[in-house]
This record gives structure tokens, sequence and C-alpha cells, in this order.
């Protein structure tokens, strides 16, 4: 069995107003990466925090966490030194340019200012921000700040990555970009730890998905797995359920589930004939027919509707 | 056989001692080198305007003496505690140099890095804690006041107000005075919610404080109802122990400034550190 990097057990997390991590457990395997989704507050930068020691968990007799073995609670700094984080906001210091941001790090980690050089070298060119080694932070776009903060988060050549939404905000090809070097640093034998909202991120690098709402595990397990296990193949998207409404009776319902929202109503199935007959009376730009995603299991788990946390 | 055992043996020994010394690379810099490095970003931040930020600690003090010695000290022909008018006020600019910067720092600049810039966040996932970080700061400010008080050592020397070389270790006064009020202002930032509040520290204690600790005047002829309130106010110690350093006339009194600067420091810098750190880390 492989090693295990993360192990969090029974961990809660109570803030003045709410509770952010409820009794959560989950354990992420050497070299692999992990996903967590989650509606916003469900409590994913909050889970990643207790991890690098930046927020403490509750006290509970039964709660335990390990961190290549070490404990956050009295070990931080262990935990610290083999990791690498990447933060929901970029936090890089305005007042000096991308290299200085980059060598006060390489201080915080005690590596000599030779190496350092060179390493620094290094993850500029990996990720492509060389030309602007001597540029001022302001003058980075929000992509090039993204990656600014990655390469930070490499300097000590972690053994645990942590990303949170590393891609938000992101265009499509620095996004794709991203993928292309967390999934060579998997390679390269590097853990991943990482939060973000798009499922099409979760399926190109995740080797495991966890869905998290306000502050509990719903599910878990590989992409793929979740696909199958917990959602229909295929779904029909109704902008105007009018149109079928005569057909909504007992011998439909058995053959979809129906999903009413604000947003529409769809209608989930296994059989793609069936829906197909559905769709064929009503007019083209009324419907969307197409094979279900991991965000319909996404919705699926944390329900369709805002709740007041988000 | 045997040969193959022993070469197995070997084989096992070697990788465990590499692996060994791969494990023992992974260790966290020690305590001294993570003060450094807290240290060393707050120096390259100030350093990198080094025209901006170096010229004004020299300026300030010209001007003073100039204001003094060509106008405002032509009328005051009484010498204070024994000194002349513009020695008097010399000697007390060489710590208000130190308060001034290591409060400004300490409070607005906190404040900024704290709410703003966030820049204690990014750090605080590197290997250090919040302790480390909270120290390392006050040692900045401490270098700060050393370096403002060399300053105005170096412009009160040019201009002869005051003698080398015993007034050389007045930079060392400058740096306790810096760290004292390092101290105060980051527990004062501590319950700071919006920036604008910091102003009552200033307008209600740090100017006032100008005026009362005998940097201006002698505190001894201030109504006896005042006096304990001057011995209670740190910068009183830091002026009357920087004026024995630049006479070097030391008497008891001046042992017990040295144990309250010292004392002041640890007691305020372990409550603000306590206070920060609920700041920093929930
Ligand atoms: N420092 C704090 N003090 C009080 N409440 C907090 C604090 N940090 C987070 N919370 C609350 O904890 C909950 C979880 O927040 P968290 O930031 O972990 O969510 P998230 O899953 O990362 O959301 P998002 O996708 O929007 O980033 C939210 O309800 C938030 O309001
Ligand atoms: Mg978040």
């Amino acid at each position: 069995m492989a090693e295990k990097i993360i192990i969090v057990k029974n961990v809660s997390k109570t803030f003045p107003k709410v509770v952010a991590v409820n009794n959560l457990s989950f354990e992420v395997e050497a070299q692999t990466c992990f996903g967590c989704l989650g509606p916003n507050g469900a409590g994913k930068s909050t889970m990643m925090k207790i991890i690098y020691g930046k927020c403490t968990r509750d006290e509970k007799p039964m709660s335990q966490m390990s961190i290549f073995g070490y404990d956050p609670k009295d070990q931080e700094l262990k935990i610290k030194y083999q990791s690498g984080v990447v933060p929901q906001d970029n936090n890089l210091d305005d007042e000096l340019n991308v290299i200085q941001n980059l060598m006060i790090y390489s201080k915080f980690y005690n590596i000599p200012a030779r190496l350092a050089r060179e390493r620094i070298a290094y993850l500029l060119d990996f990720l492509e921000l060389s030309e602007k080694a001597n540029s001022r932070i302001t003058e980075l776009s929000g992509g090039m700040k993204r990656r600014l903060v990655i390469a930070r988060a490499l300097l000590n050549n972690p053994r645990l990555l942590i990303l949170d939404e590393p891609t938000t905000g992101l265009d499509p090809q620095v996004r794709h970009l991203i993928w292309d070097k967390l999934r060579l640093l998997k390679k390269e034998g590097t853990t991943i730890l990482l939060t973000t909202h798009y499922m099409e991120e979760a399926f190109q690098i995740c080797d495991t998905v966890m869905i998290m709402h306000k502050g509990q595990r719903i599910i878990e397990g590989p992409p793929r797995d979740l696909l199958a296990k917990n959602i229909e193949k295929y779904v029909l998207e109704l902008l105007d359920a009018g149109a079928l409404q005569d057909k909504f009776n007992d011998s439909m319902r058995e053959q979809v589930r129906i999903d009413r929202s604000q947003q529409g109503t769809r209608l989930f199935s296994n059989n793609y004939d069936y829906l197909k007959t559905l769709a064929g009376s009503m007019e083209s730009e009324n419907y969307y027919l197409r094979q279900t995603n991991l965000e319909d299991v996404f919705l699926k788990a944390t329900g369709r509707g805002l709740s007041e946390t988000q | 056989m045997h040969r193959r055992r022993i070469i197995n043996t070997l084989r096992k020994l070697t990788t465990q001692t590499t692996k060994l010394a791969k494990e023992s690379k992974r260790v966290f810099p020690p305590l001294y080198w993570r003060l450094y490095s807290v240290w060393y970003r707050h120096m390259r931040v100030y350093t990198k305007n080094i025209f901006s930020n170096g010229l004004p600690p020299f300026l300030e003090p010209l001007l003073f003496l100039a204001g003094v010695g060509l106008g405002l000290g032509t009328y005051i022909t009484q010498s204070m505690e024994g000194l002349s008018y513009l020695e008097f006020l010399g000697t007390g600019l060489l710590v208000t140099a130190a308060m001034f910067t290591a409060a400004f720092e300490c409070s607005f600049g906190t404040f900024i890095r704290l709410e703003f810039d966030k820049v204690y966040d990014g750090m605080l996932a590197s290997p250090l804690t919040v302790n480390d970080l909270i120290v390392g700061e006050i040692i900045w400010a401490g270098t700060k006041g050393l370096f403002f008080s060399f300053a105005v050592l170096c412009i009160l020397a040019i201009f002869g107000v005051i003698h080398l070389p015993y007034s050389l270790l007045a930079p060392l006064v400058g740096f306790l005075t810096g760290t004292m009020f390092a101290v105060i202002s980051l527990l004062i930032t501590s319950f700071v919610r919006t920036i604008n509040q910091l102003n009552f520290f200033f307008t209600g204690f740090i100017s006032p404080m100008f005026f009362f600790s005998g940097v201006v005047f002698p505190t001894s002829n201030l109504p006896s109802y005042i006096q304990p309130l001057v011995e209670i106010v740190p910068l009183t110690h830091s002026v009357r122990l920087v004026r024995a350093v630049c006479a070097n006339h030391y008497q008891m009194i001046h042992l017990w400034d040295l144990f309250y600067i010292v004392a002041f420091i640890l007691v305020v810098g372990f409550f603000a550190v306590k206070r920060l750190r609920r700041r920093m880390v929930n």
C-alpha cells in the first residue's frame, strides 16, 4: 500500500458564527493528486489552512492529523519546510520585483544564494516567466502573478504542494499550462492537494476527488467512478419545460429522474434513446441533450439552490 | 554466497545512509536564521529605495538644528541640566528619531502588511512561526532606531554639538528605544480595527511623549503631580540614558533606566506577540 502523506481524521473547525469544517476525514496517498470541490463557504480553504498551520483545529479528543507523520498543531515548521503553498489570494510582496520576491523566500527556506539563483532561473523558465524576471509585481497580469506564486511554492522542491484554487480567473491557455506543470510535478513524485471550482480541472488532473458541503464530506472517489456511481449517463436540459408538460406522467418518471430548479428542468436517464424521443418533439433551441459530467454530480450532491453561507 | 550477502548488506547500508542524508537535509532552519530572514526581508524592502528612505533621517536633524541654532536657540540662553540648549535638544533627538521611526514601522507599517498587503499570510506559509515573524519585526524596528540615531549622531558630530568618542555608543540607546516603541506599537496595533484609529496613538501617546519626557525642556521644573507620570512613560528613560552616554557620566539612576527599558521590552513584547498571534492564526 502506498504511503499516506496526509491523514485527517474527525477534524472540525468552529468559527464564532459558523462551523467551517465539520468532522471531516480523508487521506491522501503519496504521489497522487487529491482534489477538493465544494460550493463557496464549504470550508475548503479552512481545511487547507489547518494543514499548514494557518488555522488551528478544534480541540477534540477524537481528532487526529498527520502530514508526513507530523501534527500541524505542534510541528508546523517540519510540515511547512517540506510543503509549498499557493493560497487562494496572491500575496506577493508588491514592494519587491519578481526575482526579489523569490530570493526573499529562498532565505526563509535557508537555501544558499547560489543554489537559490539557479533554482529561481529554473522555476521562472518552468512557469514561462523568464522574461518577467525583473518586472515589478504591479506590472504582472493575473495569470503571471498566479504562476509566480506557484513558482514561489516550488522553491524548496516540496514533497507536498497545496493549491487553493490555482486557476480561478485565468484564461484557458494559462489554465492548461498549469495543468501540464502539475501533471509533470506529480510524475516527479510530488503529492498535490488542490481545491477548484472547475469540474474540468478536477477531471483532468485529480486522481481522487472529494466533494464538500457545509464543512462535511459528501462523496469521494476517482472522478470517473463518481460519475459512474452517482449519476445517470445522460441529461436532457429543458429551457422551456412547458413544451413537455403533458408528458410529465408516471410512465415518464419510471424512465427519468426529474430535477427542477429556477434555471430550468433537467431530465436524467441512462436511456439515451428515450431522452432523444422526448426531445424530438421540441424545437432545437429549447433543449440540450448531452452526457452528464462532474458538474452534474456536484450539483446533485450539494443541492442546486444557494445556501446562506455562499 | 557469503560475499554476496556482504555486498547486499553493504548496498542496503549505503542506500540507507543516502536516504538519511536526504532526510537530515529536510530540517527546517534554526531560530536565529528564521529571525534573520524576517529581518532581511524588511531590510531589503527598506533599502530598495535607498535614496528616499535613507536621506530624510539625515535631513531632519539638520533642519532641526538649523531652526534651533539660528532661531529659537538664540533666545534661550539659560543652560539646561548643565548643557547648552543646542546640546540639550540635540541629544534628545538621538532617541526621539528612533522612537518615531519604530513607532511608524510597527503601527502603520505592520497594519498595512497585516490587513492590506497580506504579506504575513504568505510568509506564514513558509517555515516561519508567528513568533519568528513578530520578533524578527521587532528586531528590525530596533535596527531602524539604531540607524536613525546614528544619522542624528552624524549631523550633531559634524556641527560639533556633541563630542566623540563616547557618544558613539548613543545609537545603542537608539536600538533599545526603537525596540521599546516597536513592542508598544505592536500591542496597540493588535487592538486596532481600522487604520485611522492609529492616529489616536500618535496624537494621544507619541506626541505628548515628545514634550513631557525631558527632550525639549527639563522635567524637573514640572509640577510635582506630573512627576510620577514622567517617570512612567518610556521615553524619559531613553532620554536620560542617552544623555548619560553622551556625557560619559553614569549614576545609579541610569541603571534603573536600563532596567526599565529591558523590562518594558520583555513584558510589553510578550503581550504584543500573544495578541498579534490571534490575528495571524485563527
Ligand atoms: N477567519 C475567519 N473567521 C470567521 N469565519 C471564517 C473565517 N474564515 C472562514 N470563515 C467562514 O468559514 C466558512 C468556510 O470558509 P472557507 O474560506 O473555508 O470556504 P471555501 O470552501 O474556501 O469557499 P470559497 O470557495 O469561496 O473559497 C465560511 O462560512 C466563512 O465565512
Ligand atoms: Mg476558499
